[in-house]
């Protein structure tokens, strides 16, 4: 036999104990070649390229799925941020193209559809205006649209007449889809130094730079590194590092092996692979547990960032060797609602919106599926995204901010999604005011890149 | 496989005149491959990806659970390559590589056939391709 019978075993055990699985396989399409200046056209040239392209991505991935005896969470379809294909368009018109970016990721039977996008982290168009003022009325009227705005980046500092514009369309998306409890929100995120490559929704595009049509993987499996830590006992910190990188390693490869092989099918190109820890709501899925495993008592004690900065260094040291197209996000993902130790840290009162701030400055991505009180000031919302947004322009990484202003909800309740969403405590926010700093207006510039003290 | 230029521009003209219009990159490559395989040059094998497969099997141990699943794989016209059966207290675990390559079914139904086995024998039975394997294990 030219494997073991341990290392059969451990694969077995990864896939059908540990919740191991392949978060998403998302196909990334560009639609620079749909713009046109009559919507109708515009619109049936993007309905006709997702259904060309996208009709098999579900039969495909199920099948390699089966092939190898590795679950694929979710298919997905990402798009060329819809600002550029659409600029000379008016707020109407783009409501327009989300419904059919819905209707045809309906059609195709994916989870999500992600690219309501646009960056407007130096300025905007008149097209990117457009566009984020209709994002409220866009996901309240769409079930699979995903939408994301780059808002600040390194090069070139951070936008805050774009930040402010941004916390009022998130507390109108809340109230659009107050029904629902606010989950507009769930499927909008406000990034600082987004990348073109990432998988995971909401927050995927086609960035610029991408080809025509490529697939991209992410991988999930802190169920798998969390087992392996647990059997790891009370060891170093250097051998602690050794076991995860062995198991973040493997799931790795996995993750490529399939990601190549969906692309195969498809007879386009592989992109890259995510090799983010992205938790699910399932008891054990959990990046919390894997703090709380490497020695916290509870996620938010003192000592969090510290085990969470080794984690998301030693997930990026083993993704690297083990792929050589890595990509997206990459790192640690720490969602509140998606991650059951998380919501219990919440819960107890031990994991405070400052310290998860803190905890976002090591990992990626940010402030993740956060709920706020309802009554929050949309200043309040815009500081919290400038926080974020200089995090990640200062320290030349991804951060970004999906937070749910829960309509007509207070601290102590809950929203609830289900799925992969999950639910999610309302935590306090701190009643201070932001107003005078944040209304001010212009430009954060852009930070030095030396003297980095 | 060695092809002079001159077989090569007979192929692509015999190609032209068989096909014609009809031509789609499918319809070419069928047709010189089925060419080649008639002039016995070359041997295509269709499934170039390796067809082996690991299964793996689990449950409380009982009497005949490794003739009813060797039982079902013959059937299915699939090769043994290698078996590994322990007995751990009183569970049983085995593992085979088998090859799947002879089959007339693939991996899904041969998947489904062992579901079905499995529910009788109340173990659990998985076939995974062996690339996944190598992938993660192996350099």
């Amino acid at each position: 036999m030219p494997y073991d019978f341990e290392e059969i075993l451990e694969t077995i055990k990864m896939t059908e104990i540990e919740h191991f699985d392949i978060r998403t396989v998302t196909m990334g399409i560009s639609l620079r070649d749909c713009a046109d200046r009559n919507i109708s056209v515009t619109t049936q040239k993007i309905y006709e390229k997702i259904m060309r392209l996208g009709s098999n991505h579900v039969n495909y991935a199920k099948d390699v799925e089966r092939k190898y005896g590795i679950s694929i969470a979710n298919k997905r379809i990402s798009v060329t941020p819809i600002a550029i294909v659409g600029d000379a368009f008016g707020e109407d018109e783009f409501v327009k193209i989300a419904e059919v970016l819905d209707k045809a990721a309906t059609e195709v039977g994916i989870d999500y559809i992600a690219g309501y996008s646009a960056l407007v982290q130096k300025g905007m168009t008149n097209g990117d205006l457009n566009l984020i003022k209709s994002i409220p009325v866009a996901l309240s009227t769409t079930k699979k649209v995903c939408s994301s705005i780059n808002i600040g980046s390194t090069k070139a500092g951070i936008n805050m007449d774009a930040v402010n514009m941004m916390s009022e369309v998130i507390k109108h998306t809340a109230f659009l889809t107050k029904e629902n409890d606010s989950i507009g929100c769930a499927k909008l995120v406000v990034f600082c130094n987004a990348v073109e490559d990432n998988p995971f929704v909401a927050g995927a595009f086609h960035g610029v730079s991408e080809p025509e049509v490529v697939l991209n993987v992410g991988i999930s499996g802190p169920g798998v590194v969390l087992d392996a830590i647990k059997n790891a006992g009370r060891v170093d910190f250097q051998s602690l590092a050794e076991v995860i990188k062995k198991t973040v390693f493997k799931i790795t490869r996995a993750g490529e092996l399939l990601g190549r092989k969906v692309a195969e099918r498809h007879n386009i190109p592989f992109g890259i692979v995510d090799i983010s820890l992205a938790p699910t709501p399932a008891e054990g899925d959990s990046i919390g547990d894997i703090l709380i495993a490497m020695g916290v008592e509870d996620v938010g004690a003192p000592g969090t960032t510290a085990a969470l900065a080794m984690l998301n260094d030693c997930v990026k040291k083993a993704g690297l060797m083990a792929s050589s197209s890595v990509g997206g996000m990459s790192g640690a993902f720490i969602p509140v609602s998606e991650d059951a130790s998380m919501i219990r840290a919440v819960e107890r009162g031990n994991l405070s919106l400052e310290k998860l701030e803190a905890m976002t400055a090591v990992c990626s991505v940010g402030l993740d599926m956060i709920a706020v009180p309802g009554d929050t000031p949309a200043t309040t919302i815009a500081g919290i995204i400038a926080d974020e947004a200089a995090i990640g322009m200062i320290n030349d990484k991804t951060t970004a901010v999906r937070i749910i202003p829960a309509y007509g909800k207070g601290v102590g309740e809950y929203v609830d999604y289900g799925g992969l969403l999950g639910r999610a405590p309302i935590m306090p926010v701190r009643l201070i005011s932001s107003s005078n700093l944040v209304l001010r207006g212009g430009k954060i510039p852009a930070p030095i890149r030396s003297l980095t003290n | 496989m060695n092809l002079s230029e001159d077989q090569i521009r007979e192929l692509a003209i015999q190609a032209v005149k068989e096909l014609g219009d009809k031509a789609t990159p499918e319809a070419v490559q069928n047709y010189i491959e089925n060419e080649l395989a008639k002039s016995g040059k070359v041997q295509f094998n269709k499934n170039n990806t390796s067809g082996r497969v690991i299964l793996t099997s689990f449950g409380l141990n009982a009497t005949g659970i490794v003739s009813s699943i060797t039982k079902t794989l013959s059937d299915c016209n699939c090769d043994i390559l290698d078996i590994s059966q322990k007995i751990m207290q009183e569970f049983f675990t085995m593992i085979m590589m088998i090859d799947i390559s002879n089959s007339e079914k693939d991996l899904k139904d041969i998947q489904e056939e062992m579901n079905r086995i499995a529910e009788s024998l109340k173990v659990k039975i998985y076939l995974q391709h062996e690339d996944v394997f190598r992938f993660m294990h192996r350099i």
